[in-house]
């Protein structure tokens, strides 16, 4: 199919009214008769929300508010784009997929400025082309069916069409990856490596010694890649995890900083260095780095409230003053009706006025917090949470404290170096036994949980084995092995008493939700041959 | 009391380019300017200024339907020679400041002669030359496609002003290499722009009109390699059409 322009929807977000005016006089001229036209990123959003658009054009510069990179991360957060719509980010940039890069946030093309109408034609038809032959995998995708894209990749590939070969190479190593399945992954990198040094291979190795917690290895080839191709930025960002891992914060820190300088308009990164280097104590790096992120976070969706409170922190440990509570209001300001952010602004409240020794302002705002953490505790993220705990101790609120901790250990109980945090939380407060304790409780629930839906399983009431667990994951989400034994009763229930749609579907979802959790492909791959295998013999 | 400083050096360069510093020195504070870096982003905003321009005239085109006065050609000529060049002093800039890297992907040759064909078009349109794109729609090489497309694009608008009617593009396997032609039929390379070979081309051709589109050329060919071999170009005057040929050789 030819892409025909005439019944596109389309959007020029453009700050400049002369540039604005020629694109769309150039789309005009192509047969377009549906232009919506923006001036700024706001309104491209706003469009956006209104209309569901085939084709995007984007200027990267919009003046002072949202920029072209940033509409697309807001775009895509929000699902405002169609797995089928092709942005294109317009920019003057020379090599624009590496410095303007966002890792997870690539548009389908950039046109560098200036172009002609046949240029732009040239690349909306082969973006829509590439679109097209991709669509068998993005909608898998955008459902969560890994192993349904990865099948349709191979599909793909077996074509063999030239064109697509190396972009389905790249994007069956990467479903690989995501599956753990790093075997086929790693054929496919040294297979594309053997016919032509290409970076993305080798970050893609260096990325699988990561997982292998082969620091070292991975390290080598990181550095390797940096020397060769300096503006692989990617290859910076793991090379900071990778040098973390060892406990090396400065490298990792080091590595950070090359990436910020060679492309400063990344948030993602100058929080990832806030965060490091407030857990190597280098207070001065991490307050610069939260500052740039609060800045940058102004027009960005990836804005955290966690840089103000971060930053809050440090300066009250250095000196204690009112000013803070500007911090303080600023983070509502920006903020608004986020609950997270209001649980933050509380907490930090109430440390602020105790330090000012405002006893009585300082208890109104812990109240505050604790009815807060009522409401919204179990939606904030982790780290919160701990630091809510320990506030909640020092007041002497011990349940509090104490139902928080079992919360996490709850929803954590798969994460070894969380729990390890934890532990180190607790003994400083409770005392050597009370995190063990705890964690020790908690998974022998779990045990007991499991072994008697096992055992429901042997006896053959597959109904009430299922009810126990899947109750269970209500409580425990993130355990992989009840995910894992439930995924497994389903395949069985469906071999034995016959497919239905319904059923297909939910395994699918556990299987999906596997993944999602960790679960390796050696140990969850087999299940999925078995459910596709079910889903196409019985459904017919 | 200003000191001045200016380093005068050659291409290609170390890559210590951005550490020459000009000093400004003034009676109550020294300010260290980094004059490559001030040169780069000042041709970034000559850029995008120019981009405005090309907008504008582009606006002005539009507004003679029938017959446009042919000033418009030589404003879109020269216009795309300004940028290109912008492009590529920006681009050699960062090479020497390691600011760079190819960006190599496997691409279909015939979408990168499309893309150049494409870049003339407005031009094309404009003048009586016949600008003939051949090569094998199967035809796959490795390499960084916009660069590459960039700098064969100037040297297209080079040969525009040199030809007489006819600029033949092609592409062709030869061996381990990909070759790009750019054929025409007009007089031909002047003596001091011949070249046979990547060892004997190079500083000295950076003298005439397109010395830089060349030597750009030159350099990016250079950074394709693969396996021992890298990329690199050749200048005569063999073309089948009885002018000048440039061929470009990626690995």
């Amino acid at each position: 199919m030819k892409l025909n322009l005439n019944s596109q929807h389309i959007l020029v977000a453009e700050d400049q009214a002369v540039m604005r005016e020629t694109l769309k006089h150039i789309l005009y001229e192509m047969n377009a008769q549906r232009i919506v036209e923006a001036e700024s990123g706001v309104n491209a959003i706003a469009a956006m929300r209104k209309t569901s658009f085939d084709i995007v054009l984007c200027d990267y510069n919009l003046g002072t508010g949202k920029n072209g990179q940033q509409v697309l991360e807001e775009a895509k957060h929000l699902k405002l784009l169609p797995f089928n719509a092709i942005f294109i980010l317009v920019t003057s940039e020379q090599n624009p997929g590496m410095v303007l890069s966002a890792v997870d946030n690539k548009p389908d093309d950039y046109l560098i400025k200036p172009f002609n109408g046949q240029q732009l034609l040239n690349r909306l038809e082969r973006c829509f082309m590439r679109k097209q032959a991709l669509a068998d995998i993005e909608i898998e995708l955008d459902q969560g069916n890994l192993y349904q894209a990865i099948g349709n990749c191979e599909k793909l590939l077996a074509q063999n069409d030239k064109k697509m070969r190396m972009q389905l190479l790249k994007i069956r190593a990467e479903l690989a990856l995501k599956i753990s399945d790093l075997k086929t992954a790693k054929a496919i990198y040294l297979d594309v490596l053997l016919e032509r040094d290409l970076p993305w291979a080798r970050l893609g190795l260096a990325v699988i010694a990561f997982m292998q917690a082969d620091y070292e290895q991975a390290i080598e080839g990181l550095q390797d890649i940096i020397l060769q191709f300096p503006m692989q930025l990617e290859a910076y960002d793991w090379l900071a995890k990778a040098h973390e891992a060892t406990g090396n914060i400065q490298a990792a820190l080091t590595a950070l900083n090359q990436a910020i300088e060679l492309s400063p308009q990344t948030i993602l990164r100058q929080q990832q260095i806030a965060l490091l280097a407030d857990k190597a104590e280098q207070v001065d790096i991490a307050n610069k780095a939260y500052r740039a992120a609060i800045k940058l976070g102004k027009h960005s969706v990836h804005k955290s409230s966690r840089d103000f409170s971060g930053l809050a922190k440090n300066l009250l440990k250095n000196n204690p003053n009112s000013n803070l509570l500007n911090l303080v209001s600023d983070l509502l300001e920006q903020f608004p009706n986020d609950p997270e952010a209001r649980l933050r602004a509380a907490t930090l409240e109430s440390e602020i006025y105790g330090a000012l020794g405002k006893n009585v302002l300082a208890q109104e705002s812990y109240e505050k917090t604790v009815k807060l953490n009522e409401q919204f505790g179990q939606e904030a993220p982790r780290e919160l949470r701990l630091e809510i705990a320990q506030a909640c101790f020092k007041k002497g609120d011990a349940e509090v404290f104490d139902h928080i901790m079992q919360d996490l250990i709850k929803t954590n109980i798969d994460d070894k170096k969380f729990l390890e945090t934890i532990t180190q939380v607790c003994t400083t407060v409770m005392g050597e036994n009370y995190a063990e304790s705890l964690i020790h409780r908690v998974k022998q629930e779990l045990v007991d949980i499991n072994n008697n839906g096992v055992s429901l399983f042997k006896e053959g009431k597959i109904k009430e084995a299922l009810g126990i667990l899947e109750q269970a994951v209500g409580n425990l989400p993130n355990n992989q092995t009840i995910v894992l034994n439930i995924t497994k009763i389903m395949l069985h229930d469906l071999k034995t008493s016959g497919s239905t749609m319904a059923k297909v579907q939910k395994a699918q979802a556990y299987i999906n939700k596997a993944v999602q959790l960790g679960i390796t492909h050696d140990k969850i791959g087999g299940l999925q041959t078995e459910l596709a295998r079910l889903a196409s013999t019985k459904l017919k | 009391m200003t000191k001045l400083v200016a380093y005068k050096r050659n291409w290609p360069a170390s890559p210590a380019l951005n550490s020459n510093k000009i000093d400004f020195m003034t009676d109550s504070q020294a300010l260290t300017v980094h004059f490559p870096a001030i040169l780069a982003s000042s041709v970034h905003d000559m850029k995008n200024s120019l981009s405005n321009l090309r907008a504008l005239i582009s606006q002005l085109e539009s507004q003679y339907p029938e017959s446009k006065p042919p000033e418009f050609k030589q404003l879109e000529f020269e216009s795309n020679r300004l940028n290109n060049s912008l492009m590529q002093l920006l681009t050699l800039y960062k090479i020497d400041a390691s600011q760079f890297n190819l960006n190599v992907d496997e691409s279909c040759v015939r979408d990168i002669l499309d893309e150049i064909v494409a870049q003339q078009s407005s031009l094309l349109a404009l003048s009586e030359i016949e600008l003939i794109a051949e090569c094998d729609d199967d035809l796959f090489c490795f390499c960084d496609s916009t660069l590459v497309s960039n700098a064969i694009s100037t040297l297209v608008n080079n040969a525009q002003r040199y030809c007489h009617s006819k600029i033949l593009l092609s592409a062709r396997q030869e061996g381990e290499y990909v070759v790009f032609y750019i054929e025409d039929d007009g007089a031909g390379y002047p003596q001091n722009f011949l070249a046979d070979s990547q060892k004997t081309f190079g500083i000295d051709v950076v003298t005439g009109n397109t010395g830089l589109g060349l030597f750009f050329v030159a350099t990016i060919a250079k950074m394709h390699h693969q396996g021992g071999s890298h990329g690199y170009i050749k200048t005569d005057n063999a073309s089948s059409l009885g002018g000048a040929r440039f061929s470009l050789y990626l690995p």
